[in-house]
Parts: C-alpha cells; sequence; structure tokens
C-alpha cells in the first residue's frame, strides 16, 4: 500500500499524541519510572527481533511486528497480556499480512523456546517458555481487535531508501542510517512521527556520525519541519545515552520481577 | 454477536459463510462474513487478514465496506455493508435485455472502484460478477478481497492460478509470474462486454487451451510483434494462428462505436497496452455517462 500514507488507517488511526501516550501509559509508569519502561521495551523489541531473525523474516516483518507491539501497549497496561506472549504473537501477524507466509505454530513455540533458552537466559534462567499454540492463537485474537484491525504499517525503509538515491547511492552512508531507522524501533518515534520524517533523522543521524558535512546543503533543501526532525533525532539519541550506562543481562531480571503482571499470572 | 440477529444464509465465500443479519438497535442490514478457523495451526487464515487490512485502507463508494469485526471464543466474524444482490444474481433477474444505461453506469462504477484500488497499489485479481454487488440504488460495489494483494514493495512472484479462468487475461494463462493492474482491467473487459450481453459471459472455457484459443479467435494470435516477450512467458505454447475477427461489432451488437472502443483498449492481449483504470474512466464512452453518477462523490 505504498504511496497511500495520508489516506491510510496508519497515518489517520495511529498518529499517536505524546501526551495521550503518558496519559495512557499511566498507570505502568505508576510502578515503573520512564526509563525502567523503555529498558522494558527495548527487551521485549530484542526478543522480536532475535525471533525474527531466527525464523528467517525479512526486517520489514520485523519492524512490523514491533510496532503491532508497540500499538498494543500504547493503549493497554503490560498487565493486560504478558509481553513475552504477546512478542510471538505480533511476529506470527505480522508474518502473515507481510504476506512472508504463514510461519507454522509448532515451529513458532520451538523457535520461543530454543530464544528463550539461548539467548535470553539472563532473564529467564531456567524458566521455559511457558505458552503454546492455543495461548498464541487467542492473543491473535485480541490483538487484531486492539490494533482495530489497522495491520498495514508503513516503515521508514523505503523512503529512506529513496532518500539515499536522490542524495547519491551511498553505501555507507544507507547502511548506516538502516541500522538507525531499526534502532529507531525501540522508541516511541514508530508511534508519533511519519515514516519520512524518522527516514529523515536517521539519515541526519547517519550523518553526523560519518562526518558527512558536504550533505548540509541537501538537508536546508529538503521541504520539511525540521523540529519534527530535531524531536526523532533526540528521542534516538537518548536511547543511545541510555545504552552507554546500561547492563541489559544485570538489570533486566529485577525489572521483569517489578513489570507490571496479568493477575493471576499464568503457570511457569 | 448478541447485537446482530441472524436472518439468512446468503452464501459461502472464500474462506467462511456469510449470512444476512440485522442489527437490532439500529435495524440496519449487514452481512456477517464467519471466518472458519479450521486449520489449528494457521490462526486467522491469511485470506481473511488480506481482506480485512486492505478493507481497512480502502474506503470508497464502489467498494463494499468493513464495518467492523467481532470476535468470540473461536470464531472471528467479520460485518459488511449488505447489498442487495451481485451482478449475477442481477443478470439472472432481468427479464429481456439490460438497459444501455445501466450497462454504463455500472461500468463507470466498476472502473472508479478499480482506479481507487489501484491507486492505492492494491489488485483485486479475482473480478468476476459474483464479486460486484449491486444495492437498490444502482450503486456498484467491489467485493471479496481474500485474493487481492498490495503489492509496490518488492514481489517475488504471484501464484497464476489466482483469477477465474474466464475473466483470467492470456498472459496470466501463459503463466505470466510478474503482472500489475492489467490483470484486472482486462476482466474489467470481460465484464464489460457479458454487461452489454445482459449477462452472457464473454470467454467462457472450459480449461486454460480453450480460454486461449476463445479470446484468440477474438482478437488474433498474438506474436513477437503484436506483443514482444510473449513467447518467452514460462508456459506459453504455440497455438493456431487466428487472425482478428470482423470486429466486436457482431459480438456486442448493442454496445455503441466508442463503447466498442473502449471494449477493444480493455481486451488487449499485450497488458502492456491495455488501459488502466483512470483513462478508461476518460473515455469518450463516458461522456454521456448521467451525470448524477459521475459525481457521486465518494
Amino acid at each position: 500500500m505504498a504511496g497511500n500514507f495520508w489516506q491510510s488507517s496508519h497515518h489517520q488511526q495511529w498518529m499517536l499524541d505524546k501526551q495521550d501516550l503518558i496519559r495512557d501509559r499511566q498507570h505502568d509508569l505508576s510502578k515503573l519510572t520512564e526509563e525502567e519502561y523503555q529498558k522494558i521495551f527495548n527487551f521485549f523489541a530484542s526478543i522480536i527481533q532475535v525471533l525474527g531473525e531466527q525464523l528467517k523474516l525479512r526486517q520489514q516483518v520485523i519492524a512490523t511486528a514491533t510496532v503491532y507491539f508497540k500499538r498494543f501497549y500504547a493503549r493497554n497496561s503490560l498487565k493486560c497480556i504478558d509481553p513475552l506472549l504477546l512478542a510471538p504473537t505480533c511476529v506470527f501477524l505480522a508474518s502473515k499480512v507481510e504476506e512472508f507466509g504463514v510461519i507454522s505454530n509448532s515451529r513458532l513455540i520451538t523457535t520461543c523456546q530454543t530464544v528463550i533458552k539461548n539467548k535470553f537466559s539472563y532473564a529467564y534462567g531456567q524458566q521455559e517458555f511457558p505458552y503454546r499454540t492455543n495461548h498464541i492463537l487467542e492473543c491473535e485474537f485480541y490483538l487484531l481487535e486492539n490494533l482495530d484491525c489497522c495491520l498495514i504499517v508503513f516503515q521508514p525503509y523505503r523512503p529512506l531508501l529513496l532518500f539515499v538515491q536522490d542524495i547519491g547511492q551511498d553505501d555507507q552512508l544507507s547502511t548506516y542510517a538502516w541500522r538507525v531507522v531499526n534502532d529507531s524501533l525501540r522508541t516511541d518515534v514508530s508511534l508519533l512521527y511519519p515514516p519520512y520524517q524518522i527516514a529523515i533523522g536517521a539519515l541526519h543521524i547517519a550523518c553526523v556520525m560519518l562526518g558527512k558535512e558536504n550533505l548540509k546543503p541537501w538537508f536546508a533543501e529538503l521541504n520539511v519541519d525540521m523540529d519534527k526532525i530535531q524531536e526523532i533525532v533526540r528521542a534516538i539519541i537518548n536511547l543511545y545515552e541510555m545504552w552507554k550506562n546500561y547492563d541489559e543481562k544485570k538489570e533486566i531480571q529485577g525489572l521483569l520481577a517489578k513489570m507490571p503482571k496479568p493477575c493471576p499470572a499464568p503457570q511457569r | 454477536m448478541q447485537k446482530y440477529e441472524k436472518l439468512e444464509k446468503i452464501g459461502e465465500g472464500t474462506y467462511g459463510t456469510v449470512f444476512k443479519a440485522k442489527n437490532k438497535e439500529t435495524h440496519e442490514i449487514v452481512a456477517l462474513k464467519r471466518v472458519r478457523l479450521d486449520d489449528d495451526d494457521e490462526g486467522v487464515p491469511s485470506s481473511a487478514l488480506r481482506e480485512i487490512c486492505l478493507l481497512k485502507e480502502l474506503k470508497h463508494k464502489n467498494i463494499v465496506r468493513l464495518y467492523d469485526v467481532l470476535h468470540s471464543e473461536k470464531k472471528l466474524t467479520l460485518v459488511f455493508e449488505h447489498c442487495d444482490q451481485d451482478l449475477k444474481k442481477y443478470f439472472d433477474s432481468l427479464n429481456g435485455e439490460i438497459e444501455l444505461d445501466v450497462v454504463k453506469s455500472f461500468m463507470y462504477q466498476l472502473l472508479r472502484g478499480l482506479a481507487f484500488c489501484h491507486s492505492h497499489n492494491v489488485l483485486h485479481r479475482d473480478l468476476k460478477p459474483q464479486n460486484l454487488l449491486i444495492n437498490k440504488n444502482g450503486e456498484l460495489k467491489l467485493a471479496d478481497f481474500g485474493l487481492a494483494r498490495a503489492f509496490g514493495i518488492p514481489v517475488k512472484c504471484y501464484s497464476a492460478e489466482v483469477v477465474t479462468l474466464w475473466y483470467r487475461p492470456p498472459d496470466v494463462l501463459f503463466g505470466a509470474k510478474l503482472y500489475t493492474t492489467s490483470i484486472d482491467m482486462w476482466s474489467a473487459g470481460c465484464i464489460f462486454a457479458e454487461l452489454a450481453n445482459s449477462g452472457r459471459p464473454l470467454f467462457p472455457g472450459s480449461d486454460v487451451d480453450d480460454q486461449l484459443k476463445r479470446i484468440f479467435k477474438l482478437l488474433g494470435t498474438p506474436n513477437e510483434d503484436t506483443w514482444p516477450g510473449v513467447t518467452q512467458l514460462p508456459d506459453y505454447k504455440p497455438l493456431p494462428i487466428y487472425q482478428p475477427s470482423l470486429g466486436l461489432a457482431q459480438v456486442v451488437p448493442r454496445l455503441s462505436a466508442r463503447g466498442r472502443d473502449l471494449l477493444a483498449r480493455l481486451l488487449t492481449c499485450n497488458p502492456a497496452l491495455r488501459m488502466p483504470a483512470d483513462d478508461a474512466m476518460a473515455h469518450a464512452y463516458f461522456h454521456d455517462l448521467n451525470p448524477s453518477v459521475k459525481n457521486d462523490r465518494c
């Protein structure tokens, strides 16, 4: 559905307002600080990313799954559904919507089990992945409903490639900016800004990091709201700042313990 | 589900049963499409998801409206705008010939719905009279997007088994894997002729070979001159060389010269030369279209 972002459900229903986000997160933010909240989402974005890579999904599918995840919790508390269940469900739904084909549910569950055991044991210790096919299928319904069936998500990757083309093909720049877009999935920007602005923000960061002074005129000629771009840049830079002094391996167990949970918690 | 009272079964869709129902509060009549979840592994079927997410993006007068998605324990129900009948049933209910004004109005609305889909990079891929709904006000709406898909993102290939044989263009019949909006335009041409003939299908082929022969008998067998690349298509096979027959006048005798010109531009074997929907809407055939149809904004 490329090219019609302005008429899309993404633009019409899912460009959220910063103030609304803060209000809707009030419950969770009474139990967690904003930074702790962000760290938890950073962790589950990693789970989605690793799951997607293990299942050999394209980055576009992984990004869509991550946005579903963020949209769900933009309107719901973490206690509504265990994020460890919602994360694979988002991957499952996104792979169908992005026409990657259906991931067999048993393969999904097996992959979750392996990934949790091999890559995230620092968070879950000896605990096994507790969910089964029927949980995923039921959760898919709730996810669909909470997304109000808005399943087509526009991503910054395509606009990014177009901008790079316009600048004049530069592989180093596009690779770097592409990674910044991946990182941006760990912030709220996908809920707050149109994808093309995120692409410009990512390019901006990439240019600064790579010291590409010569692109200043290109940015100056863009007909965009530079304040918005600066907000996006700041959100991503804040993430990088947070990463500098953060050891997820040490802190995540404590954070997960503190996280609001469904009641009663599923049996582990 | 308490909100709706089921009235009668309307039919079987691509992935589930369709019922006519009444909203108990507003008394509005709707169509409920129950999604079967028989394959425990797939969850919500891809075809249903495709329809849900495309209709969520496509809001237009000539496209059936998805009002709501309801879920209960193990069922998913899509709530659609209800239309009185589909074009197939409309043909069956005709007493004698269809009015030519109606042909023009339906064709224009079909093209307008398609132009909207195509501008959103959505192919319908399964156009046929059964998938065109008609309501009491003479409005036509595209429905059943179970096979439709968004394109525009680099695509590998489409399965060739998607369009009902009778409305399938020759490029797809020859196994073309990378097709575009032109697939829908061929189907629209076939439906145009069927409209003009009060419901007699234009190319009712029995299998792929028969389908191709029927097409080429009317339009002439394509060759590398008329359609560069045709012999390279995956399932290309040499067929008898037919010369273009005397023309469309005998096939659609009631259609005006302008109508026949439009038909010829849609029924063009070479997909690259087939007329797109927005150009077709601007064709001279529609110059005397009833303004109430044309101006009806979505």
